[in-house]
């Protein structure tokens, strides 16, 4: 049986990996010679939680039944939940190897704390709350994992949001270089298919977009970080050569991510623009910047609140629906349809169009399980963020909210797959992340399910 | 992981065989070593030649039993799915085999005659065909089977849940978890996403 390896690198993009510096990255070239590769269309949001999931399992978040990091539990105003792996439903294509007798490697992948069994080895994701939990599958190989990664195995960098921009680069190389020696220690052991996510692109991508993109209206020409982002693509493209020295030569390889990046502008107050727009009204308006909690709203005069991020989540107060709901059950589309016009109509301070994208979560997805956001909300089509926090006097921000941050995610990441002995007929334009699943699937002799939403690539 | 024996007993065309995969697939899915011994099979290379006469059916199920001993004693999980219409050889076997977990596919026959996907139902009460269990040869039901599905009334994803949840709960399978972040783990979550600027 032919081998796969995957390696996700989160938050790696298309306009970096191929356009710009492909030439100084000669082990993710090499792997380009002779393989699919092209574009990949990520999720309606395209972030992490649910992509990475949906790459697994082929469904859409709406499928999955999450539509971010934190989802609705109940119509409660503050009744939210994080989307771990307990609420991973679908099957991934670990279970379906799994239960063909296959074993696989999973390692970062995104959704898999609490870590369930499986026929091979799991180290869980970032999303695992400390190392003294069960976050491995074996347990008893976390011991293993410290002294394959020849030192503390790291599942994330530690205070992100910092200027101390020299300790943040030092920790994602300490990270990446640990992550890749713990994965190539592990493969050494027989796997059928192995996994692993370096998440360290998208905290430098996030942490040093400034320094090197000349659109980015921080940019300082000649600053002491203008390569950091190129010097640690090289990097990474170095332990991805060091992975591939160590697989025979039948192996096949994907390199994959799981959305892209771009220059963020700043951020747009979706609390505050409802608030102005006569949206939202608070019990006390704050005299600073403050994160808006659900206690400080008067609900019996708001319609519609937001949730800030890399995207927007829009939520409406309905009649009989929630607590306080103040909009009409009739009246819901009408409304939406309503605000949708105003929100395609926002400006920036200048006056222009942003170009907001906004979308009925109904329309985007094949199903909408749970509670899905009301609205999705991509600020000026991702070139900005969403700040949830209300106080700011504006609804246009250039210093986040939550801290220093220079990128926003975009919607296309990278894919590219090499097997060994197979020419390709032709070049994808785009793929779907949708894809990626039926597609190993297919890879290894297994029948797609009929609920997998993409189709196979080979 | 503990090797054990799933033993699927009950009337042919009472679901052993459909549950007994449903379950390998679950267990295949969390990381076991699992092999089915179906009776249907068994008898086509390990029992060949062996009748429906008692003694043969008795030297089939020991057969059956030997086998998933050497199994589950060596750590793999043995699914077993034959009528094995006989109380004494049943208990035999679980003697034998130190994890016996049995499994009653309970059905009633007049169920069993109404779907008889293979006909075999009809054949026997015409007398087509002999010792046809249930119709003129015994089936006597397990007094201590550790799960029981009513497989005329449960659909085949209840019959699964409940025998995957007896073996949780006997801990010969790992269990999968349903529960939240405790309120110290969701604050570390929560305070990791927002400093990631995801919340």
């Amino acid at each position: 049986m032919t081998k796969l390896v995957v390696i996700g690198l989160d938050c790696a993009t298309p306009q970096l990996v191929f356009d710009k510096w492909l030439d100084e990255l000669p082990n993710i070239k090499s792997v380009i010679d002779d393989a699919l590769y092209g574009k990949m269309v990520s999720t309606i949001p395209p972030i992490t939680v649910p992509a990475w999931t949906a790459m697994m399992t082929s469904h859409d978040p709406g499928m999955l039944g999450f539509y971010g990091f934190r989802n609705r539990k109940s119509y409660g105003y503050d009744d939210l939940y994080f989307a771990n792996a307990n609420y991973v439903k679908a099957k991934t294509i670990w279970n379906y190897l799994s239960r063909n007798r296959m074993s696989s490697l999973i390692m970062g992948v995104p959704q898999t704390y609490p870590p369930k069994p499986l026929n091979g080895v799991l180290i869980a994701s970032f999303l695992t709350p400390n190392k003294d939990v069960q976050f491995t599958w074996p347990d008893d190989i976390k011991a293993e994992l410290d002294q394959a990664a020849e030192g503390d195995y790291i599942i994330d960098v530690d205070d992100f949001r910092t200027d101390d921009k020299d300790k943040l680069l030092k920790s994602i190389y300490v990270m990446t270089e640990r992550r890749f020696k713990a994965f190539r220690h592990f493969l050494k052991k027989d796997f059928d298919f192995a996994m692993m996510v370096e998440m360290g692109i998208d905290r430098i991508h996030h942490g040093f977009w400034r320094f090197f993109d000349k659109d980015h209206r921080l940019y300082e020409p000649g600053n002491k970080y203008e390569n950091a982002i190129k010097d640690y693509y090289r990097y990474v493209d170095s332990e991805v050569g060091e992975t591939l020295k160590q697989l025979d030569k039948d192996t096949s390889v994907i390199i994959v991510s799981d959305h892209g990046a771009k220059t963020m502008h700043g951020a747009i107050c979706i609390n505050e623009w409802f608030q102005q727009e006569g949206y939202l009204t608070l019990k006390e308006q704050p005299k600073e910047q403050t994160r808006l909690k659900m206690d400080m709203i008067d609900w019996e005069k708001t319609s519609c609140w937001g949730e800030g991020g890399y995207y927007s989540r829009i939520f409406f107060n309905v009649k009989g629906r929630e607590p306080q709901g103040v909009i009409p059950q009739d009246e819901y589309e009408s409304f939406r349809n309503q605000l949708i016009a105003k929100l395609e109509a926002m400006t920036d301070e200048n006056g222009n169009l942003i170009n907001n994208r906004i979308f009925k979560p109904e329309e985007i997805y094949r199903e909408c399980k749970n509670i899905p956001p009301d609205l999705i909300l991509y600020p000026g089509n991702l070139d900005w963020r969403s700040a949830g926090s209300v106080g700011t006097g504006s609804i246009h921000i250039y210093e986040n909210d939550t801290g220093p941050d220079d990128a926003n995610h975009a919607q296309e990441g990278i894919f590219i797959w090499r097997i060994p002995g197979k020419k390709w007929d032709k070049r994808e334009d785009t793929i779907s992340i949708y894809d990626i699943a039926p597609s190993i699937l297919k890879f290894y002799g297994i029948d797609i399910p009929e609920n997998m939403i993409g189709k196979p690539l080979i | 992981m503990k090797g054990f024996t799933l033993w699927f007993t009950g009337l042919s065309g009472s679901g052993k065989t459909t549950l007994a995969r449903e379950v390998e697939a679950i267990l295949l899915e969390r990381g076991m070593k699992v092999e089915v011994l179906d009776a249907d099979i068994v008898r086509t290379n390990l029992s060949k030649g062996l009748g429906f006469s008692k003694e043969d059916r008795d030297t089939n199920i020991r057969r059956i039993g030997f086998v998933c001993n050497l199994l589950s004693r060596n750590g793999v999980v043995a699914i077993a799915a034959a009528i094995s219409p006989y109380k004494a050889v049943r208990e035999e076997n679980r003697r034998l085999i130190k994890n016996y977990v049995e499994v009653y596919c309970k059905c009633p026959l007049e169920t069993l005659t109404e779907r008889d996907v293979k006909g075999l139902y009809a054949k026997a009460l015409k007398g087509e065909i002999k010792n046809f269990t249930g119709v003129d040869d015994p089936y006597e039901e397990p007094d201590n089977a550790e799960v029981v599905v009513d497989t005329s009334k449960e659909s085949i994803e209840e019959s699964v849940k409940k025998i995957i949840r007896t073996l949780e709960l006997m801990k010969l399978i790992p269990e999968t978890g349903e529960s939240e972040y405790s309120e110290d783990e969701e604050d570390e979550v929560k305070q990791r996403l927002k400093d990631l600027g995801y919340i």
